[in-house]
């Protein structure tokens, strides 16, 4: 157990604030089974636009979605038990440094979604399955720089001085 | 926001408990502001019972199976009052840098070697129990 004589004592409080926030954010790292189940999570979202194809017609996609939803819920409450940090829910209207992640994750998803629809209308089967692969792909390394902003913001002080 | 002082808050582990909660995190877990803040558990227990009391910091207990877990966060009265005091600590430590500097300027060199200050003004704490002047 790391006891606070341990630190500095020359250290003025601010500086050993933020020696003590920088070891709360490295706390903020996700665990293995956080990237793959985001992954697995991308991947069915991406397959949901085959299901108007290769599913009886009136079965609706929003079953996948809610599911979808569902676990990337529970992945973070999973974070969150592991991290033990709780971030607040930001929107994005919201100033913080994930903002540009955030808008990039959504434009991926609307533009990743579109395609497929096109694709899959037009009847190229094997380029919707490189678009819904290829936007998995790059949803993860935004999911990612997402974690990083969180990070940074815990480092920083989030808008404390 | 109004950059004052808060006795409550300037105790250096309350300081930090605070510090840390209004890092940019909702909630924090009673392990992680530990580790982070560097303190045992029983001076966290104490100290967040004080800032509990001042209505500062928000607790809550549950349990995963049979281990107790402890959430804290802070409260907006509490939000707004380490937000000034942490402002106050960043003009008082630009004065103290400030100071510090114009005390090396005006220090003589002997044959034109920089000498180091004897003392470092890290000590903002004895900055800040001195008596103000006017």
């Amino acid at each position: 157990m790391r006891d606070a004589a341990s630190d500095p004592p020359a250290l003025a409080p601010l500086q050993r604030l933020r020696v003590q926030r920088a070891r709360l954010a490295d706390r903020m790292r996700p665990p293995w089974w956080y990237l793959a189940g985001a992954a697995i999570v991308w991947a069915v979202v991406f397959a949901s636009p085959f299901s108007s194809r290769y599913l009886p017609r009136g079965v609706p996609a929003w079953p996948i979605f809610v599911a979808a939803a569902a676990a990337a819920c529970l992945m973070q409450w999973g974070l969150t038990r592991a991290t033990g940090i709780r971030l607040p829910f930001r929107n994005l209207r919201y100033p913080s440094p994930g903002r540009p992640v955030g808008i990039a994750i959504l434009v991926v998803f609307l533009a990743a979604d579109e395609t497929e629809f096109l694709l899959i209308r037009r009847d190229p089967i094997v380029a919707a399955l490189v678009a819904a692969a290829l936007a998995v792909v790059a949803e993860m390394p935004l999911l990612q720089a997402a974690v990083r902003a969180s990070r940074r913001e815990l480092r920083g002080g989030g808008g404390a001085a | 926001m109004t950059a004052r002082p808060d006795p409550l808050i300037h105790p250096i582990t309350r300081l930090s408990i605070c510090g840390l909660l209004a890092a940019g995190a909702d909630w924090v877990e009673f392990a992680a502001l530990r580790d982070a803040a560097g303190i045992s558990d029983s001076v966290l227990s104490k100290q967040s019972r004080v800032l509990e009391d001042a209505g500062y910091v928000e607790v809550r207990k549950g349990a995963v199976g049979r281990r107790p877990r402890t959430w804290f966060r802070l409260t907006a009265a509490g939000r707004q009052a380490v937000q000034g005091h942490l402002a106050w600590l960043a003009q008082m430590e630009q004065a103290v840098s400030a100071g510090a500097r114009d005390v090396r300027q005006a220090r003589p060199r002997p044959g034109g070697r920089v000498r180091p200050p004897r003392e470092r003004a890290t000590g903002l704490a004895a900055v800040v129990q001195r008596p103000q002047h006017g």
